[in-house]
């Protein structure tokens, strides 16, 4: 990782700028119910998987060393949520078996008869998105 | 959807590109249209095409690379379908950029890193 940013900086022009975005597993990811009026409720939360979490601890690591090397500095950071749609629970936890991101299964915070009530409605995963604005030294 | 490594990194399907935001959402969160106007802009790891095509619009010319020869087929053929004319995809990875020193403005790793 740290060779892509090294990369990165080479072929950016005196102070181009890299855009670094990528899951927030910093906080946690929720599985929300949409409602009859449109809007969506919390139903549950979802873990980011231990191994995606050692990713991004990784990916931290190499921007930290680009900073600390004087290649970049940072010119804004933040983070921004998204929701992942899908047309039912199930598809939802399709999702959630296959995808390598999340924990598998979601930690509810709705009982069991609510959850199979719910079950054909339309569902979504909100998770975060941080971002980082480096300009190139 | 299947997660697998290679000596490159991590090679994520294209279609996970549907799992994520709108280009235009992303860009309105990091700064705005202004961040890619006018400017050569490269998209490392770039699938699909998702962002790629999603600042072509504004960009004077886009360069999309990643490692997937299949996601920079179904790239180009996005090109193709949408008629942009000022982006193109490479093969290629992060860590090897096919281009000179100090030759782009923009640098977007995004889900990439």
């Amino acid at each position: 990782m740290v060779d892509a940013l090294k990369e990165a900086h080479r072929i950016l022009g005196p102070h181009g700028v890299l855009i670094d975005a990528r899951p927030d597993s910093r906080v946690v990811a929720y599985a929300e119910r949409k409602t009859p009026t449109g809007t969506y409720g919390q139903a549950g939360v979802i873990a980011t998987a231990r191994e995606e979490l050692a990713n991004d601890r990784t990916s931290d690591d190499a921007v930290a060393t680009a900073v600390k090397n004087r290649w970049f500095r940072s010119k804004r950071s933040g983070r921004f949520w998204h929701r992942v749609l899908f047309e039912d629970r199930p598809a939802m936890q399709r999702y959630l078996g296959d995808h390598a991101r999340f924990v598998h299964r979601v930690r509810w915070m709705v009982d069991i008869a609510t959850r199979r009530r719910w079950e054909g409605d339309a569902w979504a995963i909100r998770r975060a998105v941080r971002y980082e604005l480096l300009e190139r030294s | 959807m299947v997660t697998s490594t290679s000596a490159v990194g991590r090679l994520l399907p294209a279609v996970s590109s549907l799992l994520r935001p709108l280009p235009a959402d992303e860009l309105r969160e990091y700064g705005g249209i202004g961040l890619v106007r006018g400017k050569r802009v490269i998209d490392v790891g770039c699938g699909d095409g998702r962002m790629a095509l999603g600042v072509a619009t504004y960009a004077s010319e886009v360069v999309g690379v990643d490692p997937d020869p299949s996601a920079i087929r179904l790239a180009r053929a996005k090109v193709r379908e949408l008629g942009v004319t000022n982006a193109q995809f490479k093969v290629g990875v992060a860590q090897e950029l096919p281009f000179a020193d100090e030759h782009v403005d923009v640098v977007i790793l995004s889900w990439s890193l």
